[in-house]
């Protein structure tokens, strides 16, 4: 036979579950625009029973706990897309000051190619001219301070995407300091069976911004989680993380070293990832590109003009000091080796009047002197390529830009904040406490018809 | 289902994407051009530097033949000159054939022809911009110089080079003939006959025979003249083919490169829409939830 005292306990028990409710849908409402936080629910469930004979009373409802909402599986979705957004990000946006440097203008490579040739049929129908000859050398010039700017502009682009290694270097190693930090919250929370719903959620936060950078894996081990790059270089295990450091190597550039290993190699995604690609692969392959069309032009005019004679009747030198003879640095230093427009060797028999060497330096313009390709068609290969691979950069990046929102909207949908939704909650417990108490006064009065009772019969 | 809470990230998202659009689209609308950076269209973008290049070398093309045009012009009209001034030797010399002239004015006729030689002397060595036109390659040095020593009265100095120029990516022209082989062929020597005429009227034998010559020397002289006329023809034929092209080229940048404003306008007016229904949505999600309703 259940009892007064055992009902008010019941009621009481309503009040005190519905003002915890409550305090979730306040701490939801309160970070509604929290970047990251998760909507909590309470979890309510019915207390034990009381068995009485052959009846069964219930005792009330107990607030077993406050539980996030989330969807593992979405989120490590998200981590994912989130790194493919960081890498092609950051290689569109390398690419995109990159390729301002191929955009036609009245010095660019291409244009000063042609000028060269230009001049070199000019002095062909007059090839003892001497200011026809200056013209020349003028317009060499300009094609080797053409490759000069440009190469120069590349290795500068590559020498900043180095600091911005350093950087996200940096970035990394707080946000794994962070989540390490957390994962010790988390656990020391989860240890003593407390909820550390917003303590995850600073730490998915963390893992997200980490994962625009690096590509992390997460492994979720007992209450805690360890961070490898995708790779299995170490980031984070349970309370300790792991920094990467950078060392420069022969080139000059920043490797990345975890624990003493050079990983730099296969960090292939997030932002650090991009940034890696363009400074290793995107922009050597293009300096090398440039070095192939420098020496290509360089050494074909020098091997023509040795072959000439110049305006004095004498054996042609070398219109352009010889580049590497590996090709490297050729754009970079490309520069004209004769100043005295005389030297020029436009003739084939020794007379002033001889056009045959102009003539056969001219024909260069058209004969595949670089990679079986006349100049100005490998030059427009590279404008073709820096374009390309920009547009790819660019098109990967608008696509995981989408995919992401998609994701990030299945997250929200399972995890965002809905004012209505808290709206409809907070009206709801608010109902429930008003009757809870409401039943507490039901049980007062008849707690007083009670003590009435005996009193008459006392 | 539940539904995404939070529509703001997306809202802003379309509001930035139809910003870029709307970027873009007005940066074509101000430069005309569909491609102003590489990724714009890469294919397109390489097209377009072999255009340029292919333009630059035509117009280089259209100067060169200028040029050289006016080189052979100057050359054409100097050997017109030359066979007018064999044609007043050939009638000197038929006048000082007949047997009514006596040895003082044979005399005065040498002279007269002598007069010629030096013209003929001067057309031969026609400098044109600074260059001998007839000393084949070696343009430096005066072509001929008289010579009494000489059998035919002059030395010829230059040689027998001749120049090619490009014109054309499949057009190359040669653009001289020497001196050697226009006024001193072996045969029909220009100055050999005139001075074989002046020795005939200074000594009253062989008029008739060096007359002959000098037909000879200006009939070949003749011949090879033709060459400068078929170059100029060919100079003036490639100038009209340079000039196609010219427009060739330039309609095929159009089409590769040029913006297409009808199309780029009415993208940029749907971007425009689309912004704007993309802020009045923001605008109107702002007033909605339950709270407002709950008093």
């Amino acid at each position: 036979m259940s009892s007064l005292n055992a009902s008010l306990a019941s009621a009481l028990s309503g009040l005190i579950a519905d003002q915890g409710a409550l305090a979730a849908t306040t701490n939801n409402v309160a970070n509604v625009n929290t970047p990251g936080y998760s909507r909590q629910e309470p979890v309510l469930s019915a207390s034990e029973p009381v068995v009485i004979g052959s009846l069964s009373f219930g005792t009330g409802v107990t607030l077993q706990s406050i539980q996030s909402i989330t969807d593992p599986i979405l989120e490590s979705q998200v981590q994912q897309q989130t790194q493919a957004q960081g890498q092609y990000t950051a290689l569109a946006s390398a690419l995109q000051q990159t390729e301002t440097n191929f955009t036609a203008s009245s010095n660019d490579i291409g244009t000063e190619i042609s000028n060269f040739f230009d001049s070199l049929n000019q002095l062909s129908t007059d090839p003892s001219d001497l200011s026809v000859r200056q013209g020349v050398l003028t317009a060499a010039g300009n094609l080797a301070s053409s490759f000069n700017a440009t190469s120069a502009s590349l290795s500068q682009q590559q020498t900043s995407l180095d600091q911005t290694v350093v950087q996200q270097v940096g970035q990394i190693n707080q946000l794994t300091g962070q989540i390490a930090q957390l994962n010790a919250q988390v656990s020391n929370l989860q240890n003593v069976g407390e909820s550390a719903g917003t303590f995850v959620d600073q730490r998915q936060q963390a893992i997200d911004q980490l994962s625009a950078i690096v590509d992390v894996s997460v492994i979720p081990t007992d209450n805690t989680l360890t961070l490898t790059t995708a790779n299995g270089a170490a980031l984070v295990s349970g309370d300790q993380s792991f920094q990467l450091q950078t060392q420069l190597n022969s080139a000059g550039l920043h490797q990345v070293y975890s624990q003493g290993n050079n990983i730099t190699g296969s960090i292939t995604s997030g932002q650090l990832g991009g940034t890696i690609d363009a400074r290793d692969q995107q922009i050597p392959a293009i300096q090398t590109q440039l070095d192939t069309l420098a020496a290509g032009v360089a050494n074909s005019v020098n091997t023509v003009q040795q072959g000439g004679f110049d305006l004095n009747g004498d054996a042609g030198t070398d219109l352009f000091n010889p580049p590497p003879a590996s090709g490297v640095g050729a754009a970079a230093t490309l520069s004209v080796a004769i100043t005295n427009p005389s030297l020029v060797a436009a003739s084939s028999d020794g007379t002033s009047g001889s056009n045959g060497n102009a003539e056969a330096m001219y024909a260069l313009a058209s004969q595949p002197v670089i990679a079986g390709q006349n100049p100005s068609d490998y030059y427009s290969g590279i404008v073709f390529n820096v374009g390309n691979a920009t547009a790819n950069a660019q098109a990967e990046q608008t696509a995981s830009n989408l995919v992401l929102q998609q994701l990030t909207d299945q997250v929200s949908s399972v995890s965002g904040v809905s004012l209505d939704e808290e709206a409809a909650h907070m009206v709801q417990y608010q109902d429930a406490y008003s009757a809870s108490a409401q039943v507490i006064t039901t049980i007062n009065d008849m707690m007083y018809a009670a003590i009435q009772m005996s009193t008459l019969t006392g | 289902m539940r539904v995404n809470p939070d529509p703001y990230p997306d809202l802003l998202n379309d509001v930035s994407h139809n910003q870029q659009q709307i970027a873009t689209d007005e940066q074509e609308i101000a430069s005309g051009q569909s491609v102003n950076l590489p990724s714009d269209n890469p294919a397109a973008a390489a097209l377009l530097a072999q255009n340029a290049s292919q333009t630059s070398q035509a117009d280089q093309f259209e100067r060169s033949v200028g040029n050289i045009q006016g080189e052979m012009q100057s050359a054409d009209s100097t050997l017109n000159s030359v066979t007018s001034a064999l044609q007043q030797a050939i009638s000197l010399g038929v006048e000082g054939a007949t047997g009514t002239v006596n040895s003082a004015d044979r005399a005065a006729l040498a002279t007269q022809v002598q007069g010629i030689q030096s013209q003929l002397l001067s057309l031969a060595n026609l400098s044109y911009q600074g260059n001998y036109v007839f000393g084949g390659t070696a343009t430096q040095t005066v072509p001929y110089v008289l010579d009494s020593n000489s059998p035919s009265g002059v030395t010829y100095q230059g040689n027998s080079g001749v120049n090619t120029v490009t014109l054309g990516s499949q057009f190359s022209l040669q653009t001289n003939l020497p001196g050697s082989q226009l006024f001193s062929a072996s045969g029909s020597s220009v100055f050999q006959s005139i001075q074989d005429l002046i020795t005939g009227l200074q000594s009253g034998n062989g008029i008739g025979a060096a007359v002959t010559e000098v037909g000879t020397a200006s009939n070949y002289l003749d011949e090879q003249k033709v060459f400068y006329g078929n170059s100029l023809n060919q100079l003036s034929a490639q100038q009209t083919y340079l000039s196609t092209e010219t427009v060739q080229l330039s309609q095929q940048q159009n089409t590769e490169g040029a913006a297409d404003l009808t199309n780029v306008i009415s993208n940029l007016t749907t971007a425009q829409t689309s912004l704007q229904a993309t802020l009045e949505a923001i605008g109107q999600t702002a007033n909605t939830n339950l709270f407002q309703y709950l008093k």
